[in-house]
């Protein structure tokens, strides 16, 4: 099975030391390099223009094209329309050999790598040289790119040292200066004796057929300035309508992409210039540009893809992706591009099949969607494919199996309760399970699981009581799995908040599992069937409002209508329950908060924000303020507080290898504050976050929001 | 005077920041005096000059080649890639970026610019702009938009090798501008 071949190659990454090394400190410093870049400057209005213009072309894509080529033309420049790699590279080899050309320098162009141009050149006899520095690098090596910006990211000065020792047949000094300078000896008589030049661009100007051009090595413009023909690889995605958009990106890639206000060079190509013939006479040059397809219509076919023309590949998701960060390119990517665009792009352009193996890697905690300068929706990108693949190909029978389970209430229900006697001999009489055995032990490696509460919510609800002077109204309380049946303490506290507030609450109980289990692994169908099932639930009493307390299920509460939409039935009761539905802090807050109280005892608290709280229901100064109105609460912020807990629902069971050091640097973030309990909303982040303290710093608790109100604020 | 002023600060400021040097003269007489001290100082023999209206008016070519030092001005093609030194004039300076900008769709002011180790640009003070919409208008509201337009902040540089930050790559390792009030 293809996720056989996948875990293998994330072993081989994890233990792999100077990758490790590399991405980790490169993820440390990224996010302070990059908001230095961006002071004093307005990141969201930017990638709205961004978005803006790249959208327009993307809607409008002929004329575009038509017009860049009439304007490019009319300066010389010869522009061929290829469908496809292979269309693309009988071109170039046409253009060589028309023009009697032997050797090649190339500077970067992803296109090119994703049409496997210069193995199609070098069939040809011809010699190809890659004169990017990190492209230089992984060639001689025999490697793809590791990473879309810094593609030898992977590789150490030693490891460059002996390939260029290699390459030059002489010793080269393992020390990043000197072996920058064997780069620019022996780049240099390449760039002089080359025939004919291939770069890549980052934005085709369709109002004067201008290419644009942003590099640091200079490599870019000697291999644009000194061969006699030069050929561009453009994706049709770069083009853009007027000059001055090009502003957008200027402003926007290189911040974004190396944290650099703008790249050492912007070169500016409008139609054939002037260069040095073979007989050593200044002429005009031979100048093409290959406009290519290559699947990217296909993209525009699609109204949920449509947007992937607005990425301008600055490579910043890939930056800040937790997955990425432990396992690199090579694994997380295709032969060209790498994370998560790079799964999205590698679907479309290169191998299905490795995006449905790779795709399995996004961990949906939403970062990405943060800093994508083009505004793309990459997690939901990924899930439409993750949908559309186990359609295609269904789920592995464990993972369908229990998904059908959980999808069936009563089935799910009983199996739960079975499950909290069961447990016994491994909880060994704790809230807690540390040791799984034999084939199950992986789950319990770094994290413990907790315990199966032996009485759910469901059945404490009835008893609790509510004493509300005065109701302002009624609300209803959706649990979800692991506050109904594992942390019903939550719902206690829930409810003593809401009833504070003046509110009455109450438990609809033919609720179940929200759905988003089965939404994340890509069954459509059982998010379906929890979707009517609590929709029905919710309705069936008139309430104000649905609170929820977990993040993920209020999320997936809110998105039924959506799943729902072709339902003429349930689409207006689920539009009604995405207006009501709201998570615990947010609904506290807007229901006028609670009073300023508390035991008065000190306690330094730290929040973790939960990644559906903070980015898909922008939740993130509620909470924290609940928290510091409670008296006695000092609350102390930890490094990376929305940074991923690795719990990711069924991920954390998928691929414990990858969440367990993300869990890993959450909790040496929380270890740094010196806080004594650590705030979450989210069961979920709840569970993976105490699991992994209580064998490490057990002495550290964690504690849903909820339940630390309940427990500083009561009398 | 204010503002022109103002702009060569922040250019000179933005400029350094990337690791660029930075000079200034009043007068185009002065102009030969400096840059002989500046390729002295950097042990510079040989160099290469694409001709322009302020090295012609300052009478480089004439001041350096009796200064002693070995002058090109054609057959750019070879020269460039031997001599210790470019000088190119620029049309513009970004200030908001420290970015000098170049039309150059002659191929040998683009050589004296790229091929070279040293890259001395000559800019009018005059012609410094504020930001980098400014620019772009500039660009887009002439006649047409020229074969080649150059941005170029600093010297060329890389962070392939383990993301440890090189300066000097295969464009050039050292870039001087120098602003003539005059």
């Amino acid at each position: 099975m293809a996720n056989n071949e996948l875990k293998k190659e994330i072993a081989n990454a994890l233990e792999n030391n100077v990758l490790r090394g590399a991405l980790g400190r490169f993820a440390q410093a990224y996010p302070i390099a990059r908001e230095k870049a961006f002071t004093g400057y307005d990141f969201e209005a930017l990638r709205d223009k961004v978005q803006e213009v790249k959208s327009f072309a993307a809607n409008n894509i002929d004329e575009m094209i038509d017009q860049f080529e009439k304007n490019a033309t009319a300066r010389g420049a010869k522009v061929f329309r290829a469908a496809n790699a292979k269309e693309a590279n009988e071109y170039v080899k046409k253009v060589a050999n028309d023009n009697n050309v032997q050797r090649i320098v190339k500077s970067k162009s992803m296109a090119s790598e994703e049409i496997l141009l210069n193995e199609s050149l070098r069939e040809e006899g011809m010699d190809v040289q890659e004169t990017d520095l990190g492209e230089l690098i992984i060639a001689l090596a025999g490697h793809h790119p590791s990473h879309m910006v810094l593609p030898a990211i992977h590789l150490t000065k030693e490891q460059v040292a002996d390939l260029f020792t290699d390459y030059t047949k002489k010793k080269n000094e393992p020390v990043i200066s000197y072996l920058v300078k064997t780069a620019r000896v022996a780049m240099r008589k390449k760039f002089l004796e080359a025939d004919m030049g291939v770069s890549g661009a980052n934005m085709a100007i369709a109002e004067t057929g201008t290419l644009m051009m942003m590099t640091n090595e200079g490599n870019g413009r000697l291999t644009s300035t000194i061969p006699r023909v030069h050929v561009y690889i453009v994706g049709i995605e770069k083009i853009i309508p007027k000059f001055t958009d090009a502003s957008y990106i200027l402003k926007t890639l290189p911040r974004n992409g190396t944290a650099q206000n703008i790249t050492t060079y912007v070169s500016m190509y409008t139609g054939a210039t002037e260069a040095y013939l073979a007989d050593g006479s200044k002429g005009t040059k031979d100048f093409h540009i290959v406009i290519l397809d290559n699947g990217r219509r296909n993209m525009l076919k699609d109204q949920k893809f449509k947007q992937m023309f607005n990425c301008v590949r600055c490579a910043a998701c890939i930056n800040v992706c937790p997955a990425f960060q432990l396992v690199g390119g090579h694994v997380y990517g295709g032969h060209a591009y790498t994370g998560g665009i790079g799964t999205l792009l590698t679907a479309f352009l290169t191998s299905e099949k490795t995006a449905s193996k790779v795709q399995n890697l996004c961990l949906q905690c939403g970062k990405c969607k943060e800093v994508c300068a083009g505004k793309l929706d990459i997690p939901e990108m990924i899930l439409e494919l993750r949908q559309k693949y186990t359609s295609e190909t269904g789920l592995p029978f464990t993972q369908r199996f229990a998904l059908d389970v959980v999808s069936n209430r009563k089935l799910f229900h009983s199996m739960l309760r079975i499950a909290s006697v069961a447990q016994k001999p491994f909880t060994k009489g704790q809230q807690v399970i540390r040791h799984l055995p034999m084939f199950l032990s992986g789950l319990t490696e770094g994290r413990s699981l907790p315990a199966i509460a032996e009485k759910p919510f469901r059945d404490i609800f009835p008893t609790i009581k509510q004493e509300v002077k005065e109701p302002k109204g009624k609300i209803a309380l959706y649990a979800g799995c692991l506050l109904d049946f594992v942390y019903p303490k939550i719902g206690i506290g829930v409810v003593s908040a809401l009833n504070e507030a003046g509110y009455q609450v109450i438990f609809p109980k033919e609720q179940s599992c929200c759905g988003a289990p089965a939404t994340y692994m890509g069954d459509k169908e059982n998010a379906l069937k929890s979707a009517i099932l609590n929709v029905e639930a919710l309705s069936s009493e008139k309430v104000d409002y649905v609170v929820s307390a977990c993040p993920t299920c209020t999320h997936a509460l809110k998105e039924y209508k959506i799943l729902l939409k072709d339902n003429s039935e349930m689409l207006q009761k689920a539009e009604e329950l995405d207006n009501k539905a709201f998570d615990f802090s947010k609904l506290i807050t807007m229901l006028g908060g609670l009073e300023d109280k508390g035991d008065g005892e000190p306690l330094k608290v730290t929040y973790h924000d939960s990644c559906h709280l903070k980015r898909k229901l922008g939740v993130y100064q509620e909470q924290r303020d609940l928290l510091t109105n409670t008296k006695g609460v000092e609350l102390v912020e930890m490094n990376e507080s929305d940074r991923c807990c690795g719990f990711a629902g069924s991920y954390s069971i998928k691929f414990p290898e990858i969440s367990g050091p993300i869990l890993d640097r959450k909790i040496q973030n929380i270890l740094e504050t010196g806080a004594d309990v650590v705030a979450v909303d989210c069961p979920g982040c709840l569970m993976q976050i105490s699991g992994g303290l209580d064998q490490k710093s057990p002495q550290i608790k964690v504690k849903h929001t909820a339940e630390l109100l309940l427990e500083k604020r009561k009398d | 005077m204010d503002i022109t002023n103002n702009l060569y600060e922040k250019f000179k400021e933005k400029f350094e920041g990337v690791n660029g040097e930075c000079h200034r003269v009043s007068t185009m007489e002065s102009l030969a005096d400096l840059m002989s001290d500046i390729l002295t100082q950097k042990g510079v023999k040989t160099l290469s000059i694409f001709e322009s209206p302020l090295s012609q008016a300052s009478n480089l070519k004439e001041k350096l080649s009796g200064a002693g030092f070995e002058v090109h001005t054609d057959d750019l093609l070879s020269s460039t890639a031997h001599d210790d030194a470019g000088i190119t004039e620029v049309k513009w300076g970004i200030a908001e970026l420290g970015t000098l900008v170049q039309i150059a769709p002659e191929v040998d002011n683009r050589l004296c610019s790229t091929l070279v180790p040293i890259h001395i640009a000559l800019l009018k003070t005059s012609s410094v702009l504020p930001e980098l919409d400014d620019m772009l208008e500039t660009i887009h509201s002439l006649p047409q938009i020229p074969g080649f337009v150059g941005f170029m902040s600093g010297p060329s540089r890389s962070s392939d090798i383990e993301r440890i930050l090189e300066i000097g790559v295969h464009g050039p390792e050292q870039v001087i501008a120098i602003l003539v009030d005059e």
